[in-house]
């Protein structure tokens, strides 16, 4: 709201430009700039959708003359005329959209241009003069906030107007000679023939005010907010006049803006006025009475506000003390208040009146212990393993291209949630797998020349639920990824996945069954081949996790990309992704590293070089091993796997396979290794029919 | 006879000692030593191993003289190859320290990766927030309108609900309307419902709002918000709390203003401002939680009140890190990531 120093001074006696706008702004009236229009100043309030009493000059030296306790001048507005049998009606046939319209009809008007004064004004408020009838319109608005629509009346359809709701499809020209076409959902203004305004929002153009014009006819109404927001927002018709409607106008303002208008008009524009008005439908003016518990400021406050001081606030408000009392006082709001209905209103204007400074800032606040959340942890522990492996974090979009999108998910099977409006332009899809647009992202940064491109993030995914959604919540999931893509291949991947897991205590499981009869960690993760068109089918694996009692489900992939997303992309460097599902491993922060006692014997070292079918898999092989059950067996790890068609013979492959054994309670003899050893190799032999090479 | 033994099996063991002596002084490196020490002391052909065969030639008498002088000399020569090996040793050490490094070329490269400015800004508040007993706590992104709206006070009619303002989502199998959450207030009203006061969260993520992308706004943001709910709080206390966070973000012993605005879900509503370098800087808006919220969650508004507030994180990482135009925290471009290492603030 841009207002005129020159204008409200006419209401109010003003201080000194800064004085006052430093008070507006800490009591409500949010000061952005002030700008000096010729000999005028010109400031600009923002006003807070609560406060349409504030969209007119009065509202705003109310305001002041509240804030400074200086006296309030409103100009009154009366008018008289000869009793005119002019045979015009007005009716309402949405009441629901338009619970009161009035019109008011001047014959013989002389339009033409605005003297001086009217003409500065508007132009220090940033309007621009029109002619002296709309001038005349817009200075009304602009005083008492109530908006007002002027009509050529000579060019009306018949003798009536009826406020009603639009047909769905009626057209309709507005005055910047633009058509639209309306829907039922809208109210608009209608002579016999057709809609000759949208009402609240904008008039028409043919019945619009010209130098020809000689009968104005002066509409003041009360629209409902929504038709009116909703007409402006669908034709993208916004107007001084929908904004203020769609907050809500004083209603007493309807018919004082009225007989304002006129007022000005004929004093301005000659011609008489013809009465009386006309009008239909009801003013919805209802007034609240409110109760304020006396003590109620301070125990919002945390601070006293004297009882005298709180009435005098509220009574230059405009509140009237309705029941008077000694603890509650009953107050009837005033009409351009009509924010204001419950206790806790009147409380704020006292506060904003007598200033939010008065509010202490250093009283005690007691302690109280907090922890971070498991989900917190489990998330800083996987950061700070992804930073300390040298990944940088960032943060791709949520809402992702139909492009992307269409790339099958790791996490469900659901077709992608789309939004509207999209995003950005051409992103309208939830995205179901961070990977894409991590992808993309590395991609970006290698060519826009950075010495790297690993990247992770941690961010939410968005699926469909398909069971039954139930009354507390949403129907979608929504799983907690990380994601990270990094050069090289499916080892070097696997590697970075292996280590984040472990961080949180997960480890890689020969097989879904408890490896190992004698450790007590009960839960474990095995590999498996993966496909999807995100990651190359061959190259990439699913990551299952294993828990005693409960279902194996996945909850990582990790794999080297598809040829067709590394084009997408636009990358040619090898890149490998892998995305884990975090959520449901809460429950691993809360496991606190116990010291696991270390032997005090030496180990013995054993390789053995097995000769198995290629199809045998490492897992499978270390599976065999720890079937014999051997609580001497430390490790067990890959030495090398060749092959070689001449000397291990076709579709064979070597594995030397390194164990470490070591005891607990002595140190193991030759004779006791080599023991453990022909167990664990007849053990491949029978299981996976693994030949000892050497 | 035997006397002439015994002599001559001395002299070859003296002799055999100067011999080693003198090569063991000629020997430069660890390979001439070995060598060395396989002709004199070899465990098959050494010279000493041929000299011990003399032993068993002496005279019945004569053997415990020559074998004393025999393990004398076999021990001296050991001493002297051990000799020759230390020195050796050291003087490979020798040769190396000397070996001399441009210091000043690259060491071998060592990477760290970032934490996302965002991220880092986040951690720093909920930080600050949790040492004044403020828990974090999340929730779903994409909500019901009793969540983001109604519940928060925000009746049907309102303007924030209109769908251009809104990114609401088309969902087949319901036919309750969801949206990506506009606020994370949402979060609160989920915990409100679930658990009773006294409560301190603070509920932070990402929240969706349908504005252009400029430097000062992006569709996609974060926001952080704090509540407050225990009986007998009054605004004196979120000024103070809101104190307290200011002087530990910034240092020092910061002063807050309040200015009145307006919230559906607050009342009385502030925005809150800090001075920093002489001026005041918008921090974010709070307020007393409207007792229409305290009583959708099915509090009682006249037993308990709290206060809530809430920060925008982009414009709070925006000043801190010196970024004019916040699309950047979105571009992921590694050459901007890596410029923001943790400070260890959080």
């Amino acid at each position: 709201m841009i207002v005129s120093l020159d204008w409200l001074s006419e209401y109010v006696d003003l201080p000194e430009v800064d004085v006052l706008t430093e008070r507006l702004l800490l009591s409500g009236l949010n000061h952005e700039s002030t700008k000096n229009v010729g000999v005028d100043t010109a400031i600009d309030l923002e006003v807070t959708s609560n406060r349409p009493d504030c969209l007119g000059h009065i509202g705003v030296a109310r305001e002041v003359s509240v804030l400074f306790q200086r006296p309030l001048k409103i100009p009154r507005a009366s008018i008289t005329g000869p009793e005119a049998s002019h045979p015009f009606s007005v009716a309402i046939d949405a009441t629901d959209m338009c619970p009161f319209y009035t019109a008011r009809l001047i014959r013989g008007v002389t339009v033409g241009p605005s003297p001086d004064w009217l003409v500065r004004r508007l132009e220090a408020v940033g309007v621009a003069s029109v002619n002296n009838v709309v001038d005349i319109t817009n200075y009304v608005m602009l005083e008492c906030g109530q908006p007002l629509h002027a009509f050529d009346l000579s060019s009306l359809h018949g003798d009536n107007i009826i406020v009603r709701r639009a047909r769905q499809g009626e057209s309709f020209v507005a005055i910047n000679h633009k058509e639209y076409e309306l829907t039922s959902e809208m109210c608009v203004i209608s002579d016999s023939k057709q809609p000759v305004a949208i009402a609240g929002v904008m008039g028409g153009a043919e019945t619009e005010i010209s130098t020809e014009t000689t009968d104005v006819l002066i509409e003041s109404a009360q629209f409902a907010p929504l038709p009116v927001r909703s007409a402006a927002r669908a034709l993208v018709l916004g107007s001084p006049s929908s904004y203020r409607f769609e907050r809500g106008p004083d209603p007493a303002a309807v018919e004082w803006a009225s007989c304002r208008a006129v007022e000005l008009i004929l004093d301005l524009a000659g011609g008489t006025f013809a009465a009386p008005a006309f009008q239909a439908g009801s003013l919805d003016s209802s007034q609240a009475t409110i109760d304020l518990r006396m003590h109620r400021v301070e125990q919002v406050l945390g601070v006293s506000i004297p009882k005298q001081r709180q009435r005098e606030i509220l009574q230059s408000l405009g509140f009237v003390e309705h029941e008077p009392g000694a603890d509650v006082i009953r107050w009837l709001a005033p009409t351009w208040r009509r924010d204001c209905t419950r206790e806790i209103d009147l409380v704020e204007e006292v506060a904003r009146v007598e200033g939010y400074d008065c509010v202490p800032e250093n009283i005690p606040i007691t302690a109280v212990p907090v922890q971070r959340s498991p989900r917190e942890r489990m998330v800083r522990i996987v950061s700070e393993s992804c930073v300390a492996a040298g990944f940088c974090e960032a943060m791709t979009r949520s809402v992702v291209g139909e492009k992307i999108e269409e790339l099958s998910s790791p996490w469900g099977c659901t077709p992608a949630l789309v939004c509207s409006p999209p995003l950005v332009q051409g992103a309208d899809r939830l995205r179901r797998t961070l990977l894409p647009s991590l992808l993309d992202a590395r991609s970006n940064s290698l060519s826009s020349g950075s010495s790297h491109g690993d990247l992770f993030e941690i961010a939410h995914c968005y699926l469909s639920r398909e069971n039954d959604v139930l009354e507390d919540t949403t129907p979608i999931e929504e799983p907690l990824l990380l994601a990270l893509v990094t050069g090289g291949d499916f080892f070097h991947g696997k590697g970075f996945a292996a280590a984040i897991f472990e961080r949180l205590g997960l480890y890689e499981w020969s097989s879904a069954e408890k490896p190992i009869a004698h450790t007590d960690v009960e839960f474990g993760l095995t590999y498996h081949p993966f496909e999807s068109a995100v990651l190359q089918a061959g190259r990439s694996a699913e990551i299952l996790f294993h828990r005693s009692g409960e279902k194996s489900r996945r909850i990582g992939v990790v794999g080297e990309f598809s040829a067709d997303v590394m084009k997408m992309c636009g990358l040619d460097r090898d890149s490998v992704g892998i995305e884990l599902r975090l959520d449901g491993l809460e429950f691993t922060t809360m496991y606190e590293p116990t010291l696991f006692s270390l032997s005090s014997f030496p180990s013995i070292d054993r390789d053995m070089n097995l000769v198995v079918d290629e199809a045998i898999s490492w897992a499978s092989i270390c599976a065999a091993i720890e079937s014999t059950q051997c609580d001497a067996l430390e490790s067990i790890r890959l030495g090398q796997i060749w092959r070689d068609a001449e000397r291990l013979g076709k579709g064979k492959k070597s594995v030397v396979v390194s164990i470490r054994l070591r005891s607990f309670k002595e140190t193991l003899s030759a004779e006791q290794a080599n023991a453990f050893v022909d167990a664990m190799v007849n053990s491949c032999q029978d299981r996976v029919g693994a030949a000892l090479r050497g | 006879m035997t006397n002439f033994n015994l002599d001559a099996f001395v002299a070859d063991l003296e002799s055999l000692r100067s011999e080693v002596e003198q090569a063991l002084s000629e020997v430069s490196d660890v390979e001439s030593l070995e060598t060395a020490r396989v002709v004199f002391s070899g465990a098959k052909n050494g010279r000493l191993k041929a000299i011990q065969k003399g032993l068993g030639k002496l005279g019945r008498e004569d053997k415990p003289v020559g074998g004393k002088q025999f393990n004398a000399i076999k021990k001296i020569i050991e001493s002297l190859f051990v000799e020759a090996s230390a020195r050796m040793k050291s003087a490979s050490k020798d040769a190396k320290a000397i070996e001399q490094v441009d210091v000043t070329l690259p060491g071998s490269p060592i990477r760290f990766g970032s934490v996302h400015p965002i991220t880092q800004t986040i951690r720093r508040v909920s930080s600050i927030m949790s040492k004044l007993g403020f828990e974090v706590v999340d929730g779903p992104e994409v909500e019901d309108q009793w969540h983001n709206f109604e519940a928060l006070a925000i009746p049907n009619e309102h303007p924030a609900r209109d769908p251009l303002d809104n990114f609401y989502i088309h969902v087949a199998n319901s036919d309750r309307p969801v949206l990506l959450r506009s606020q994370t207030s949402t979060v609160q009203i989920r915990v409100m419902e679930h658990r009773k006061p006294p409560l301190r969260i603070v509920s932070l993520g990402r929240v969706y709002r349908p504005d252009t992308a400029d430097a000062t706004h992006y569709p996609m943001f974060h926001q952080v918000e704090g509540l407050l709910i225990e009986p007998g709080t009054t605004m004196a206390h979120l000024k103070s709390v809101l104190r307290s966070f200011a002087s530990s973000f910034l240092g020092g012993d910061v002063r807050v203003r309040f200015r009145p605005s307006f919230f559906p879900f607050t009342e009385p509503s502030v925005e809150v401002d800090m001075e920093w370098n002489g001026r005041w800087i918008e921090m974010g808006g709070a307020g007393m939680v409207d007792p229409s919220v305290l009583q959708s969650v099915g509090y009682d508004p006249d037993e308990v009140c709290g206060f809530a507030f809430g920060l925008g994180v982009e414009r709070i990482a925006a000043r801190r890190f010196g970024v004019a135009d916040i699309r950047d925290f979105y571009r992921n471009d590694i050459r901007f990531l890596e410029q923001f290492h943790d400070r260890g603030q959080a």
